[in-house]
């Protein structure tokens, strides 16, 4: 039980009592100078444009414990260049990105080339840069760009270039050159953020994660090397783009802290994930279960009065109408913002209501039930009992989250990934006229959803 | 006593229309007497103008006045939390009835115990009648005396909407302040005698939502004095609700577009016939222009969607009138959305606020809701950060002096550009906005 530590300029990573470096959960602190300590495993909230989906900074500070950020530098780019964001007048080694983004000074942010989940570009990458997808529209990010913006913008933590190939599995010829361009990426960052050529001065203070990329242990072994040979001593971190990278990690590199960029589908994947040894996770579940009307409802380790053969759903689709007149929160005892505050009931009818606070009072409920989750995945590491805990999970939870039924909030063009996320029916472009009349009427004042009866029914007026 | 003898006096003047209008009341001998779930203090009235500043006692604590009233639809106010709302200073937000009817329904609201528990908002509420949704209906819907008639939109079916369900929903509701249904047809409407007669249904609906209210103790009805752009129909409408003691008083139908010239006269008009010790209400107003000079033609209390709409449109509020963020001039503006504002996120860093700004605002504004939100924040805040200044001016009695300067900072000093409206409507109440 040796605790190992990994130190770098600004930042420390303690991995406690955890024998085995690779494939085994382990806990640990990861300390960014000036910033609050972050105890791992722990996720990271992912943002769009700089901001959390639906929670605003207010809110942000005062009712949740979210503690880091992670950035897609492709949300920052503009059609006139330099972006805004590099032109944020700062003080000395303030973070342009930190203050422009109006994050508190305590949250570490992280900052990788894109938004993540990454929309799949048509455009290919390059030897010099990768296709990236902003606001208006697809570009390349250039290497050499990116490692000016990492020296300007000043995150705390940058994840490196990878040559990455979305929403198909690449071939052989490509797999190679995903190799071989990686390791070149990370060369030239290497070399130009901290190089002996650089200026003492002029060395970047952000913390570098190489990316290891999702392939098979042979396929980049040259890199791996490499990574534990000569880049060893510049990067404090590795970012993974699937669990099964987790066990590639060579020995010596144990003690980085390791970011997974993944979508674990539920949290048993989730378990799965950190049983192999994952420090920093990334959840896009909990956002689609967010703007799908859905709250998480599930602790970890799986309460003991948990009865029954049937497993307990993980969630609550709240769009339900079972839930029409229900006054009780959504979990119970749960301590969050929204449950303090509001019922099932209320947000029942925000969601039928299309009302933008549902998805801000779930992001916040449901971020809330990750913060308890992991807390409670730490103890039981710590304890040792993680694997029984795990089992009894899997065994008293149902396997999937819930099957979202309900319209979520429209979504735009840099926010659309593959996969489950569907674009909302057309609003508008009802081009012949009754549809027109009748989006009229629909558009500018709310119809009910009820027949006649109903709306009797309700109290709203009588047959005549 | 003061106020009851000049009603009385003023009551006179107009005993010939009384008169005249008997016909369109019902019995007068045995209306019942209302109840009020309200107090209002008076602080100070303005010295020339007819602004005043008073404390209105609501059921659910009380409010500054004058005040503008933000309006959260269905129950939420577009994304906010309530402690965000309760952050602005906001005392008194509005809901609406037809939209609460619609959804979640009378049935869950009487379950669920009314709009105050079903939202969590433990400060005062406000709902409309439902019957101004009605006219953006009125291709489908016809007024008759028994109500208003539509057909569903969903089957076809005919349906009829009368006072009695319109107060039976608000009873569900529990708003603090709810309003009577009213006939309401387009100020701009050329039609004499549809005016009329809409302004004596009214009054005749009055007495029914005053029959049909059961919680009067806890829930202030407030008229609506209706008559379109003539002023001798709303001179009359005055008489006869003011007569039925309601709380409170609205004025309504002065959201249709009509010229601002007709507005100031009309709500000139009412506030004089209108008894000192009730709050006034003038309905769907609006821009802070017309808040500012209403306020100097005596009236309290405004509502309108219009700063949390143009909110999620990108558009920030502040005294130099409105900032469409999403203009590119914004892109790299580093400066708050207002200097010495103090919302929350206006304030800086260092001061406990968010540190927005107008470049950061361009940046998720439109994109992301929580641009919405914090452009909400602003513009709600800034209203009523608007109307605690004008309540302090009048109670230190230099609010003529407030109107110019706000007027001066709208048009940057340039008195050529001062709406003749805004012009005309001061002078009337002996005030000259253009004087130095």
């Amino acid at each position: 039980m040796e605790p190992s530590q990994f130190q770098s300029e600004n930042m420390t990573f303690n991995v406690l009592g955890s024998s085995a470096p690779v494939l085994a959960p382990r806990v640990g602190k990861l300390v960014v100078a000036g910033r609050k300590a972050l105890s791992t495993p722990h996720y990271v909230p992912l943002t769009s444009r700089g901001t959390v989906p639906h929670i605003a900074h207010d809110m942000l500070r005062k009712e949740t414990a979210l503690n880091s950020l992670y950035i897609g530098l492709e949300d920052f780019i503009t059609k006139k260049s330099p972006a805004p964001v590099y032109n944020v007048p700062v003080s000395e080694g303030e973070s342009p990105l930190r203050k422009f983004i109006c994050a508190s000074d305590d949250v570490p942010l992280i900052l990788g080339p894109r938004r993540f989940p990454a929309i799949p570009c048509p455009p290919n990458n390059t030897d010099t840069s990768i296709a990236i997808l902003t606001s208006v529209g697809f570009r390349q990010l250039l290497a050499h760009q990116y490692l000016d913006s990492i020296k300007t913008l000043k995150p705390d933590i940058a994840i490196g270039f990878a040559d990455l190939v979305y929403g198909q599995q690449p071939g052989v010829k490509r797999r190679g050159k995903m190799v071989d361009r990686t390791h070149a990426y990370t060369q030239d960052a290497l070399e130009r953020l901290y190089g002996k050529s650089i200026p003492a001065e002029q060395k970047s203070n952000t913390a570098y994660f190489a990316p290891v990329l999702p392939l098979d242990n042979a396929q980049q072994s040259l890199y791996l090397d490499d990574l534990e040979s000569d880049f060893k001593d510049r990067i404090a971190g590795l970012a993974l783009y699937e669990s099964d990278s987790l066990s590639y990690i060579p020995e010596s590199l144990g003690d980085l802290p390791r970011l997974l960029l993944s979508q674990p589908g539920s949290p048993h994947d989730l378990l799965r994930e950190i049983s192999l040894g994952g420090d920093l996770l990334t959840l896009p579940f909990v956002g689609e279960c967010s703007d799908a009307g859905i709250a998480l409802d599930f602790t970890f380790p799986a309460p003991s009065d948990i009865q029954g053969t049937e497993p307990k759903a993980l969630g609550i689709d709240l769009w339900s109408s079972d839930h029409a007149k229900d006054v009780s929160s959504l979990s119970e005892g749960c301590q969050c913002y929204a449950c303090r505050n509001h019922h099932r009931a209320y947000f029942n009818h925000l969601l039928n209501a299309k009302e933008m606070a549902a998805w801000a009072l779930l992001q916040i409920h449901n971020y809330h039930v990750m913060d308890l989750f992991f807390a409670g995945v730490r103890d039981s590491i710590q304890r040792g009992t993680f694997e029984s805990d795990v089992e009894s999970f899997n065994r008293k939870y149902a396997s999937e989250l819930p099957e979202r039924t309900g319209e979520g909030p429209r979504l735009r063009g840099y926010q659309l990934a593959s996969g489950p996320h569907k674009r909302g029916p057309r609003v508008y472009g009802r081009l012949d006229d009754v549809s027109q009349k009748f989006a009229e009427s629909q558009s500018s004042i709310a119809t009910p959803d009820t027949d006649a009866s109903g709306l009797e029914h309700h109290g709203f007026a009588k047959k005549a | 006593m003061q106020v009851h003898r000049v009603l009385r006096s003023r009551l006179r003047v107009f005993d010939h229309l009384s008169i005249r209008l008997a016909n369109m009341s019902t019995n007068t001998q045995s209306r019942k007497t209302m109840p009020s779930a309200l107090n209002l203090h008076h602080h100070a009235k303005c010295s020339t103008t007819k602004a005043r500043a008073s404390t209105l006692e609501l059921p659910h604590g009380s409010v500054p006045l004058p005040i503008f009233m933000p309006v959260a639809t269905q129950a939420s106010l577009k994304g906010l939390s309530y402690d965000q709302l309760r952050d602005t200073g906001c005392m008194l937000c509005l809901n609406n009835t037809y939209h609460l009817g619609l959804k979640p329904g009378q049935e869950v609201l009487d379950s669920v115990g009314g709009a105050h528990k079903l939202q969590g908002w433990d400060r005062n509420l406000l709902t409309d009648s439902g019957g101004f949704q009605m006219v953006s209906l009125l291709k489908l819907a016809t007024v008759t005396e028994e109500g208003v008639r539509f057909l569903s939109p969903h089957d076809g079916s005919p349906m009829l909407l009368t006072p009695e369900h319109s107060i039976s929903l608000q009873n569900s509701i529990g708003s603090d302040i709810i309003m009577q249904l009213d006939d309401v047809i387009a100020t701009t409407s050329p039609d004499n005698d549809r005016i009329k007669e809409a302004m004596e249904r009214s009054v005749r609906w009055l007495d029914r939502c005053i029959d049909a209210h059961k919680n009067p103790e806890t829930q202030n009805l407030f008229c609506i004095i209706q008559g379109g752009l003539n002023l001798e129909l709303r001179k009359q409408c005055c008489i006869e609700m003011v007569a039925r003691d309601t709380p409170g008083i609205a004025i309504g139908g002065l959201s249709g577009g009509e010229a601002k010239e007709e507005f100031c006269k009309v709500v000139d008009t009412c506030t004089s016939l209108l008894p000192e010790h009730k709050p006034r209400y003038v309905m769907g107003v609006g821009y802070p222009e017309d808040i500012i000079v209403a306020v100097a033609l005596g009236a309290d209390m405004f509502d309108c969607v219009w700063p949390t709409r143009t909110a999620r449109f990108g558009n920030a509020i502040v005294s130099a009138g409105t900032l469409n963020l999403r203009n590119s001039c914004y892109a790299n503006d580093f400066t708050p959305i207002e200097e010495g504002c103090t919302c929350a996120c206006c304030r800086p860093a260092d001061q406990g606020g968010l540190g927005v700004t107008k470049a950061y605002m361009h940046h998720i504004t439109a994109k992301e809701t929580v641009g919405a939100h914090l452009l909400t924040v602003h513009n709600v805040h800034y209203l009523l950060n608007l109307m605690g200044a004008a309540r302090q001016a009048i109670i230190e009695d230099r609010y003529p002096a407030f109107i110019r300067k706000f007027f001066s900072d709208i048009y940057q000093g340039d008195k050529t550009k001062y709406p003749e409206w805004a012009v005309g409507a001061l002078r009337g109440v002996g005030m000259d906005l253009l004087e130095d």
